[in-house]
């Protein structure tokens, strides 16, 4: 789903200095020279910190990503429809799999990431803080979201982490049927009678804002990121991210005769990038911390999901079989 | 809970606050193997968490077979994979072994190698031991070509959860699961008809 690792919180560079020099310049020269960083490979405490926090996030938004579509499994119209989107939040749970594996190579175990979630300490992506209305909403994520997660996820593919690597190119393979599928829908709403037409314009009228919220804060008031950057744990900024979604989706969207609710978005000719109405960055904050319209609901379904799967854990439960970290 | 989605609106109310889960209760890890097409080597694929390894290897299945990604898979628990330390450069793993022959009841162990770094494991093949470092050092003589090898790991074959003949069938109803794929979503003739309506009018 997710995967931008634009979190709203600046980053410390404090620790930095605390680093052996030596270490550090070699593992820089690693990431420099387009090799990948293993498990058990010496990592400045920052870069094992900051990935733990974004491979997290991205897990926790493939599991909550699955409810807001989730809910439509039953209400879909016809029965391919259902089967393939059954199919697809599947895919969207196991990525979470996929995910959490990799973020405990760094050594937080998958317990203490669900406990964070659950507690509310760690954050998910934005967008699936909000409802979906009708079945033209469902195909917004599948196709949109979808996409610009797409978008985050090919860049993060080709990021310094291995095992954060490895998932990714697992679940971009995946990914490609939801793109195809969640065009497939619109198309489908967009060729349909007035009334289906009307359904997919109001869901867009909803999902535009969140969408633009999705790639992150602009650049202009967005946290510090250089290192991160050298590091190859960010491969782009939000603000390149979303002008490249833009680039890919905008035509699409145009193409099916759908009006995008921003009358100043155009491409400018001159510098290739999109200009557009500022999102309310208040509104993304306001969501961000907990005052969305959908936030409680979310990680409620996760308690009872948690509450109710207890007695299945106790009795699956075995002294034999323990935790240790994953190798690779 | 008063929700838009019905089914969220269904959920029983939880009474007590959730508390944090009891420690650790989260089973244990276990290593994934797969092999991609029928002839080609094994390789490492992930992780589950699973209470035993019959469990791991179902958990296996669902998470990393639900598409046409293998033909076969096989799961260990991580404590019985045996682990060399990671080299880098021209630094051959195999160089530190020590080439100690070791005499006692012999098991089958399985062989992987990482042949470049930032890639899986691959299987090498396997060795008669008596101990997971014997293994290593079986592997040394048969498997080090002196090309550079970053990693090498060894697991006893009996430690190892094998997909048996029969149960291969459980991957062979996939092809048939076509909404699955992205190639199953032309849009393509609907879009087109479209616009063309779309220039008529
Ligand atoms: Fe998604
Ligand atoms: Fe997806
Ligand atoms: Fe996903």
């Amino acid at each position: 789903m997710y995967g931008g690792g634009n979190t709203f919180e600046g980053i410390k560079t404090d620790s930095l200095s605390q680093e052996d020099p030596v270490k550090l310049a070699a593992f820089e020269a690693r990431i420099a020279r387009g090799e990948k960083i293993e498990p058990t490979d010496w990592m400045p405490q920052l870069y094992r910190k900051q990935l733990i926090r974004m491979i997290e996030q991205h897990a926790h938004s493939e599991i909550i990503g699955a409810l807001p579509e989730g809910t439509w499994i039953t209400r879909a119209p016809g029965f391919k429809r259902k089967m393939a989107l059954m199919a697809k939040v599947q895919d969207e749970v196991g990525h979470a799999q996929l995910l959490y594996s990799a973020a405990e190579t760094l050594g937080k175990s998958r317990e203490q990431m669900i406990d964070d979630l659950i507690n509310g300490k760690s954050k998910y992506s934005n967008v699936f803080n909000y409802p979906t209305f009708t079945w033209a909403d469902c195909c917004f994520i599948s196709w949109l979201v979808d996409a610009g997660a797409i978008v985050n996820q090919l860049a993060n593919a080709k990021g310094s982490y291995g095992p954060y690597c490895r998932a990714l190119e697992r679940i971009c393979a995946e990914e490609s049927f939801h793109l195809k599928y969640g065009h497939h829908c619109v198309i489908y709403l967009a060729s349909g009678t007035a009334k289906q037409r009307q359904m997919f314009q109001e869901a867009l009228n909803r999902w535009w804002p969140p969408m633009m919220h999705f790639f992150g804060p602009s650049d202009k008031i967005s946290a510090h990121t250089e290192v991160l950057m050298r590091w190859k744990v960010k491969m782009g900024t939000n603000d390149e991210m979303r002008n490249q979604f833009l680039d890919m989706y905008v035509p699409k969207i145009w193409e099916l005769g759908f009006t995008i609710p921003d009358p100043n978005l155009k491409k400018n000719t001159e510098t290739g990038k999109w200009e557009y109405t500022e999102p309310d960055w208040e509104e993304f904050k306001r969501v961000i911390n907990g005052n969305g319209p959908c936030n409680k609901e979310r990680l409620e379904v996760r308690r009872v999901a948690e509450a109710r799967g207890r007695w299945v854990r106790e009795a699956l439960k075995s002294p034999k079989a323990a935790y240790v970290t994953p190798l690779a | 809970m008063n929700s838009l989605d019905p089914r969220v609106s269904r959920l029983p109310q939880i009474q007590e606050p959730v508390s944090l889960k009891a420690p650790l209760d989260q089973f244990g890890t276990f290593e994934v193997f797969v092999q991609p097409k029928e002839g080609k080597p094994f390789q490492h694929e992930g992780i589950v968490h699973a209470p035993d390894i019959e469990l791991a290897w179902v958990l296996a299945k669902e998470t990393f077979t639900r598409r046409f990604t293998c033909t076969s898979l096989y799961v260990a628990d991580t404590r019985d994979v045996y682990v060399s330390p990671l080299t880098e450069g021209e630094s051959n793993a195999y160089d530190p072994i020590p080439e100690t022959r070791e005499s006692g009841i012999k098991k089958t162990y399985e062989i992987y190698h990482l042949a470049k770094r930032g890639r899986q494991h691959v299987h090498a093949g396997t060795v008669q031991a008596a101990t997971p470092q014997h293994a290593m050092t079986e592997a040394k003589l048969q498997f080090n070509t002196g090309k550079t090898v970053y990693n090498v790991w060894a697991i006893a074959n009996d430690a190892i959860r094998f997909t048996t003949p029969e149960e291969k069938e459980l991957w062979l109803t996939l092809s048939e699961k076509k909404f699955r794929d992205a190639s199953d979503y032309k849009g393509g003739d609907k879009l087109k008809e479209f616009l063309e309506r779309k220039l008529i009018s």
